[in-house]
């Protein structure tokens, strides 16, 4: 829709549902403007409202569809029924990189921190609950192999709403299992000569400099 | 004088394949700011009647929240539940999650409290990418100089060494904490140059490296043993010692069941983030919901010096449409990579890389002056000219920027087919709490890193600082909080809260208005149109 053709869709009154109350909003409106438009009290899990920070989660029901989304990225519809979900829950999965020593170990690693990662029933909720399209049972399926940089890579659009930790049955918290594949693809391998190099420089210049210091005494 | 050329107009005579007319010469910089940047608005500034920045030039609307009246007093802190930690950081973004892992690193018990959800800030947000110099061809040097360059030579230069100094080892410090950036096929770090650098110093990991950023710290915080997270936390008040003198505490409250907490501690770490949802002047703003300027607020009633309170970042690029983004950006990256500005007149009127006080100046000026696309009496931009881009480097949008495209995707808009429509807009608070290098303010266990600190960027920010500041100072604050080995407050008081109602009764000033803000009215069940 270009700008000229939403100027004159704009102003039609919608009717929907929001947290159970009924709010009258207009057209073009993302769910985040019609609750507070509509005075729905403590919307307060609302963010960046351009759909980065995966807060503002919502179930939608249509009809009898009932699916998951973004407030800030859906639109309102006549009838449609929205409840803004509470936020995520504490993760249930342990582990600080920092006691990872190597990484030749890892896949052993991951089983034991993720054990229900290969347990995957590939029952789909997790792609269906995805607000950025990430075909998440198929980042998990990497992962669970050991392919960690492609998993990374699926989950590259991932912005920690964790609906798909929501949806997932077996509890594998697939958010989480992206984010550890990335952490880990950069903990390990990313060595950047240019960035290595000015690190060497300025640790010269600065046993140089304390040399200096030394030998004014 | 004309309101612009209207969009169906300044469409017909659109063309992304046009040869352009040259630049016209860029003469007078300081008339163009002080004719048009909306920190020079008049009536826009006021001078603060009390507290340590008395007799200070301060924006209008922030002076009425510094002098304003506080939610709570000593009555409401009894029967309340204590909570007893090494250091209380206030803030979920990046500095304050840096902030927090520095302070474990060094063996605090950390208590992070942040008033939406871990991780919700500007941070997530931020495109472009973080500065550090790193090429060859760079150097520390340079890159301080940019940076004093680029605010005007109004920040403080041992903040601006300090935090041009650690760039490097910044990204060494993020990498490790799992944090991935664009490479070259060499594997070297990508870089881009962008407004305001002399040389390519911008590290990015596409248009997503806020993002990046922040889901890594977010797991990292969330993930450590040595720090708690409380969310839906808002701060309402510091706690200070018998003589209102140094800061020992914290009130804070709960957006869920609404009940106030203490929380005594040895060091505060203010990680609060900007004010861009205060919409200065009436400007939409590119900020997360909870950028309400309460840490400065928190602040300055203890006792603690701000500055540039008068000085913020208008972005030369807030979208205009569609209409639920209004105010959003598009990244800087994308002029960075070749995309002009053009008016209504299909004419070029800025060199695109300007600092963004310049550039948005200009835009203003076009908008003001009759040249701008003009929607309605509300609406009036130009255009960022992303279709010529693709023309010349066809797929370098969806390449390089697919957060852009999927944001405008969801509207139906594709920036490849047609130009987006820009307007300034409220970005960056450039001043705010003084601090030193280590993060410490002028009031004794209080530190301020981020957004909410100033100093580093004097008058204007040049992109790509504000990543690397809020990794260099919140990792400098959290080791100075720890390293703060004082046994801690015997006492938690609201003697500085008292200290401020006495200078407002006696400046006269009405004490009807009550902050810190915590959110906008509208998100509280308010209006639509702000």
């Amino acid at each position: 829709m270009t700008a000229k053709e939403s100027e004159n869709s704009q102003h039609r009154p919608v009717a929907l549902t929001i947290n159970g109350l009924a709010v009258s909003a207009t057209e073009g409106m993302s769910l985040v403007e019609a609750a507070w438009h509509g005075g729905v009290p403590r919307v307060t899990n609302v963010g960046c409202m351009e759909g980065v920070c995966g807060s503002c989660r919502v179930m939608l029901r249509r009809g009898k569809e009932v699916k998951v989304g973004l407030a800030c990225q859906t639109f309102v519809e006549d009838g449609l029924d929205v409840i803004f979900m509470p936020p995520a829950s504490a993760p249930q999965h342990h582990y600080e990189i920092s006691d990872f020593k190597d990484g030749w170990d890892i896949h052993a690693r991951f089983h034991k921190i993720f054990p229900e990662a290969s347990r995957c029933r590939h029952c789909h909720g997790c792609d269906q609950a995805c607000p950025k399209g990430i075909t998440v049972e198929n980042g998990v399926a990497q992962a669970a192999a050991g392919r960690y940089r492609e998993a990374g890579e699926t989950f590259f659009e991932c912005i920690m709403c964790e609906l798909c930790d929501v949806a997932c049955p077996e509890l594998i918290a697939p958010a989480h299992v992206g984010l550890f594949s990335r952490r880990i693809t950069a903990h390990f391998h990313l060595r950047p000569p240019n960035l290595i190099n000015r690190l060497e420089e300025l640790r010269q210049e600065r046993t140089e400099a304390c040399r200096d210091a030394d030998s004014e005494k | 004088m004309s309101k612009g050329i209207t969009l169906a107009e300044a469409l017909a005579r659109y063309r992304p394949d046009a040869d352009l007319e040259p630049l016209p010469e860029l003469t007078n910089i300081d008339a163009l700011l002080n004719t048009y940047h909306p920190d020079h608005l008049r009536d826009s500034l006021v001078k603060l009647a009390v507290g340590a920045n008395a007799g200070d030039i301060c924006q209008r609307e922030l002076a009425g929240l510094l002098q304003a009246e506080a939610f709570i007093d000593e009555a409401d802190l009894a029967g309340t539940p204590i909570t007893d930690v090494d250091v209380l950081v206030i803030g979920g973004g990046g500095a304050g999650c840096a902030a927090a892992l520095a302070a474990a690193e060094n063996g605090a018990r950390v208590l992070l409290a942040t008033k939406l959800r871990l991780g919700d800030s500007n941070t997530v947000m931020a495109e472009g990418g973080i500065q550090a110099a790193i090429e060859p061809d760079d150097s520390i040097q340079r890159h301080i100089q940019d940076t004093l360059r680029g605010g005007h030579h109004a920040g403080d230069p041992a903040l601006i060494s300090a935090m041009a100094g650690d760039g490097p080892e910044v990204l060494h410090w993020l990498i490790d904490q799992g944090m991935q950036f664009e490479q070259t096929p060499s594997g070297d770090l990508h870089t881009r140059r962008a407004g305001g650098m002399s040389t390519a110093r911008l590290v990015h990991c596409r248009d997503y490296t806020g993002l990046e950023m922040m889901r890594v710290l977010r797991e990292a915080v969330i993930q450590h043993r040595s720090i708690e997270v409380w969310e839906q936390s808002p701060t309402v008040e510091l706690l200070s010692n018998e003589l209102g003198q140094q800061c020992v505490g914290a009130v804070l409250t709960s957006l869920l069941d609404g009940q106030l907490r203490i929380v005594r501690t040895r060091s505060v770490i203010l990680a609060t983030g900007g004010l861009g949802r205060l919409h200065l002047n009436g400007f939409p703003t590119s900020n997360h919901l909870g950028a309400t300027g309460d840490g400065l607020v928190l602040a300055y009633r203890i006792g603690a010096q701000l500055c540039e309170l008068d000085s913020f970042q208008y972005h030369p690029t807030g979208l205009l449409h569609p209409s639920h983004l209004a105010g959003k950006l598009v990244t800087e990256g994308v002029r960075a990579a070749g995309a002009l500005l053009i008016n209504g007149l299909g004419k070029r009127f800025i060199d695109e890389l300007q600092p963004r006080d310049v550039v948005s100046s200009a835009i203003l000026r076009e908008c003001s002056e009759g040249r701008g696309v003009y929607i309605d009496d509300q609406r009036t931009g130009v255009w960022l000219d992303t279709p010529r881009m693709e023309l010349a480097q066809p797929g370098l949008l969806e390449r390089q920027f697919p957060n852009l495209m999927s944001r405008t995707r969801v509207a139906g808009v594709d920036p490849r087919l047609e130009p987006l429509l820009v307007h300034p807009t409220l970005h960056y608070q450039n001043g705010g709490v003084v601090i030193n290098v280590s993060g410490a303010t002028t009031v004794p266990g209080l530190y301020a890193v981020g957004e909410v600190a100033g100093g580093i960027h004097g008058r204007n920010r040049i992109m790509g600082n504000a990543l690397l500041d809020i990794i260099s100072f919140g990792r400098r604050a959290g080791a100075a909080a720890t390293a703060n080995r004082d046994r801690g407050p015997k006492k938690v008081t609201l003697e500085h809260v008292n200290r401020l109602r006495r200078a407002l009764t006696l400046a006269k000033l009405p004490m009807t208005q009550r902050s810190p803000q915590i959110l906008p009215a509208y998100a509280a069940g308010g209006a639509w149109n702000l």
